[in-house]
């Protein structure tokens, strides 16, 4: 196949096996695995050092499911003939198997070498490089495929991707402007061509040639040569605006024709007004605003922008149109309405008077669904407001109305999280779900609910109603779905009932849904050029690149690190026997579904393995997940290392996500402990700048002077003088760290947060008496300071972090403090509470216990 | 709500959305096909902040016979229960099936449900205009059969 090199003589083979060989790689090709296999063996029957039989030998072993032995055959084949592009390409494409992309482009380089126009293995690598975002050296590859196969269209668009991912859009639009002009035959309403025509468009946007862009999207339109109608309406709306062309407004226009549901499109609409004021605005908006029932969104933007007795006449109608439909988002959708003091007024005086209209005993007009949903609007008024006993009241004479809507005990349960009782709101939640049973939302809703109030076992029998049976758990199935949201629930609830094992190997199976995500772009980047939807593609790269900058994603890093730092700071937590006590039961059915689950996942395996010997079927090179050999995630709590792995995996956020505080606190708090105090600095410094005043950087501060004067000696120079200004620019050294942590005190006095944050540096750093430290802590029951139960949970734990004897107490006034909330009563209350939580869905609905039931036996088998 | 074309950016969320409303879920990958293949088909609902409140993933029939009409499929269409009785599955699915008939000439859209699914039958029937064309015994993984609805897009 080589031009270049001769063929080496322990390569070649006599004509009848050479023949053999061609049909092995036809086989494989085709994927017949099994037929592939024997004309191997009858090859290495006379040359059994044929490197690159030996290698097609193992790879077709690989994709039956034998992937061990495969890959020792492909690594003996490498070693008999390490100069043939065959046995390279093959690794290469193990390697790509294994998601090693690094290593398999090394491999696919090394096959061009001996194969420099070898067109698969220049499409494989392309691939590879963009996987890998090396951008020059794809233009370099794609250029390569359209120099060797210049009638394929899709290897112009390629060139062109590429030049644009790399920067140059330049020479991008040069390619496919070439690429049109030689463009013939096309068929009518071609989709592709078509693509391809808002891909051109998109790039003379990007290059900011609005006028061409226009022109050339006209054109097209005209011709009927781009045939996706909303494309081109959207494209010509947003050039005309950019162009300032008074046609734009109309552009607008047909859009909202098109959809009128769409904000976006009156937005652009509102933009082309040249009056940029309020009644402008609304003349604007008021011929669309014919009937709610056709479309909402002019009516909700209207209501944004009118005010005073504008808004009263608008808001009106709004408001009984929904509440006589009954429409239960009502409240979410009006809420950033209430920013308006006086708006928030008109709103609820509005709804008082349909509830007084409704109770005064002469009045037939209103109807008493109306009503029911007017007394749900109100109560969610008055949660919003802080105003929890008014909103339990207002939902209880709802209840006493109509007791059978889900909604109702749907809102109680979030009235009672609010007020700090999570099993009352987890029995509210099951209140609702069992109204009606078919749903999967009031379901997700009651197993979060029952998560958030501790029971990890209630909860996944209940999601069980609606995961898939063959499962090995539901929470299998919920991973395997990449469900963040469940994966996030139950982290959390391990990690406040202080399992820091199970709690850290959620947090990393989240951090794996992720790292799906991300390979999940891989196949695309021979796809899309093949289906040429290049528009779609470029944004499907520019969200891969952001992924980690997902709100879910980084948290998972920040809690991983927080667990890291506690465990590296007191080595007995990753010790079973440190947990606490009273889960113990849930923990070891955990540990016993872990092992379970993966005691199934191996079994697969070997199933599959074992399918594959009989089936010969296609297993593909994708190598399976690796066993889990750590359950439980106590190797992952102890191991060494563990300080490192959060620093790396910190790493990408302080470049992603640079705004959000918490990184450079985990920074600061990993670095500190890692020595690298030049780093720390930085993150403090970073810390500072986005908000100076904030609690948690206090503590940190103090740490940090606190280490460098400990020190022996400050390290060498330059580090050792950028280390010292830091730290007098934050604490002079005519400041000692009590007078600090006392003046800091002073500035917050209000902020239960702030007196949280001067406890702890008083117990951790200054080494101040315990009885100092309460008193400090104390200071958060005083009048005047802002104390929420969130802070006041915090406190507690840091009160029972020192032992100290007044936590009981603390957690008394709490529970006097917060009449509502659960989470102050003692264990023993707290164990009877939880009891009650799924006390009615044993009476009222028998599938419930059997389903757990049957959960339950499947655990004994 | 703000009904608008879905965005690759979307995909957590409506992969999020479909996971807490139908027991029918698929893994990104499947998402992410949709929108690489027909990126103009599928459309969401979001409220004020930008959150996924309700979606159509939708596709056009890839295995047609000879003969056959191109014909879209909805993969997954659903609401988040507190966003009902806003329309906004009619809605969704208007956008959609113009897509569908104005891009790919598609003759009608498919698509399946539970048998024992009567809340979600009766949606399709009722609010979106579509009838049943026949049972496919055992579509469903865990042996349940699905009926398969059919709505032209002749007008």
């Amino acid at each position: 196949m080589s031009k270049q090199l001769p063929v080496p003589p322990k390569r070649a083979l006599p004509s009848k096996e050479a023949t053999l060989f061609k049909d092995l790689l036809a086989l494989y090709e085709t994927r017949q695995l099994k037929k592939g296999l024997k004309t191997a063996d009858q090859i290495l029957k006379k040359f059994p050092e044929h490197g690159e039989t030996v290698c097609m030998r193992g790879l077709v072993l690989t994709h039956m499911g034998k992937r061990e032995e495969g890959l020792e055959l492909v690594k003996k084949g490498m070693r008999l003939d390490l100069t043939s592009h065959i046995c390279w390409h093959v690794f290469g494409l193990i390697q790509k198997g294994e998601k090693n992309y690094e290593e398999a482009l090394k491999s696919y380089t090394q096959a061009l070498r001996f194969d420099k126009d070898n067109l698969n293995i220049l499409r494989d690598a392309a691939q590879l490089q963009t996987q890998l975002r090396l951008f020059d050296s794809l233009v370099e590859t794609r250029y390569a495929l359209l120099r060797l196969r210049p009638n394929l269209r899709q290897n112009w668009i390629a060139l062109a991707v590429a030049y644009h991912l790399n920067g140059n859009l330049t020479e991008a639009k040069k390619i496919v402007d070439h690429y049109q002009k030689f463009l013939k035959n096309l068929l009518d309403y071609d989709v592709e061509q078509s693509e391809i025509l808002l891909y051109h468009v998109r790039i003379l946007e990007e290059l900011g040639d609005f006028k061409e862009a226009l022109s050339l999207l006209d054109k097209k339109a005209k011709e009927r040569a781009i045939v996706d109608r909303t494309a081109i309406m959207e494209a010509r709306a947003r050039i005309l605006q950019r162009l300032e062309n008074d046609e734009a407004k109309n552009a607008w226009h047909n859009l909202i024709e098109r959809n009128p549901d769409c904000y976006a499109y009156y937005r652009g609409y509102l933009s082309c007004q040249i009056d940029h004021d309020q009644s402008a605005a609304l003349q604007m908006l008021q011929p669309f605003l014919s009937q709610i029932s056709n479309a909402r969104a002019p009516w909700r933007l209207a209501l944004d922008i009118a005010v005073g007795n504008d808004f009263e006449e608008l808001v009106k109608p709004y408001l009984i149109s929904s509440l006589e439909k009954g429409i239960p988002s009502l409240f979410a959708d009006i809420k950033s309405l209430y920013k308006d003091e006086s708006k928030r007024q008109t709103i609820a005086s509005i709804c008082e008077e349909l509830i007084t209209q409704h109770t005064e005993p002469a009045s037939k007009s209103a109807e008493p669904t109306t009503y029911l949903w007017t007394l749900y609007l109100m109560a969610q008024h008055h949660s919003y407001l802080g105003q929890h006993e008014q909103a339990l009241t207002t939902l209880d004479t709802a209840l006493t109305h109509t007791p059978t809507l889900p909604e109702l005990h749907m809102f109680k349960a979030r009235v009672l999280k609010r007020s700090g009782d999570p099993l009352g709101a987890a029995r509210s939640m099951n209140d609702a779900r069992l109204l009606d049973g078919q749903d999967r939302f009031l379901n997700t809703k009651c197993g979060k609910y029952l998560l958030r109030a501790g029971m990890v076992d209630e909860a996944e029998s209940i999601f069980g109603l609606f995961t898939k049976k063959d499962a090995s758990s539901p929470a299998a199935d919920l991973e395997d779905m990449q469900s963040l949201l469940f994966l996030s629930e139950l982290a959390d609830c391990y990690h406040r009932c202080g399992k820091l094992n199970l709690a850290l190997k959620k947090y990393m199976a989240i951090q794996k849904v992720f790292n799906e995500y991300e390979d999940d772009q891989y196949d695309f980047h021979g796809y899309n050029l093949r289906k040429f939807t290049i528009n779609v593609y470029l944004n499907l790269l520019r969200w891969e690149n952001q992924l980690k900058s997902h709100p879910v994603y980084v948290r998972s890093v920040l809690k991983t690190v927080q667990i890291s730092v506690a465990v590296h700071d007191m080595p007995s937590l990753a010790d079973p026997a440190s947990q606490a006590p009273r889960l113990s039961d849930e923990e070891k059915k955990a540990k016993k579904k872990a092992k379970k689950a993966a005691q199934k996942t191996q079994d697969e395996a070997k199933k599959g393995m074992l399918g594959s010997q009989t089936s010969h079927e296609d297993r593909g090179l994708d190598a399976p997940p690796p066993k889990d050999d750590d359950p439980d995630g106590y190797k992952l709590l102890k191991s060494p290392d563990i300080l490192d792995r959060a620093a790396k995996l910190l790493d990408p956020l302080l470049t992603g996500v640079q705004d959000n505080i918490d990184v450079w606190f985990a920074l600061y708090d990993v670095s500190i402990r890692r020595r690298k105090l030049l780093q720390a600095a930085r993150a403090l410094q970073n810390a500072q700048r986005l908000d100076s005043s904030h609690p948690d950087i206090h503590f940190r501060i103090v740490h940090f002077k606190s280490t460098i004067s400990s020190l022996p000696q400050l390290p060498q120079e330059p580090v050792g003088s950028i280390i010292s200004e830091t730290v007098n620019l934050i604490i002079p050294d005519t400041v000692s760290p009590e007078t600090y942590n006392s003046q800091y005190l002073q500035r917050y006095p209000s902020s239960a947060t702030s007196i949280l944050s001067v406890a702890k540096v008083a117990a951790q750093i200054l080494q101040v008496p315990q009885g100092e430290v309460e008193k400090i802590a104390f200071g958060a029951l005083d009048e005047g300071v802002l104390l929420d139960i969130q802070s006041a949970q915090d406190i507690l734990a840091f009160l029972r972090s020192i032992s100290s004897q007044r936590f009981d107490d603390f957690r008394n006034s709490c529970d006097a403090k917060f009449p509502l909330s659960t989470v102050f009563k003692a264990a023993e209350e707290q164990a009877r509470y939880r009891q009650q939580v799924l006390v009615a869905g044993i009476q009222e609905t028998p599938e419930v216990d059997g389903t757990s039931g049957s959960a339950a036996d499947a655990e004994k088998s | 709500m703000n009904v608008r074309p879905m965005r690759v950016e979307d995909v957590i969320d409506m992969q999020a959305c479909n996971l807490q409303n139908l027991p029918e879920n698929y893994t990104m990958k499947y998402y992410l096909y949709h929108a690489m293949t027909w990126p103009s088909l599928s459309y969401v609902a979001e409220d004020h902040k930008g959150r996924i409140v309700g979606y159509i993933l939708a596709k056009m029939e890839e295995d047609i016979n000879e003969g056959e009409q191109p014909h879209g499929h909805v993969t997954s269409i659903s609401v988040l229960r507190s966003y009902r009785r806003l329309g906004l599955a009619k809605k969704l699915m208007i956008q959609s099936q113009e897509a569908m008939a104005s891009i790919f000439h598609a003759a009608y859209v498919s698509l399946h449900v539970r048998k024992s699914n009567r809340a979600a039958l009766s949606l399709y029937k009722d609010t979106l205009g579509f009838s049943v064309k026949g049972v496919e015994k055992k579509y469903y993984a865990d042996g349940e059969d699905a009926y398969s609805m059919h709505l032209s897009l002749k007008s």
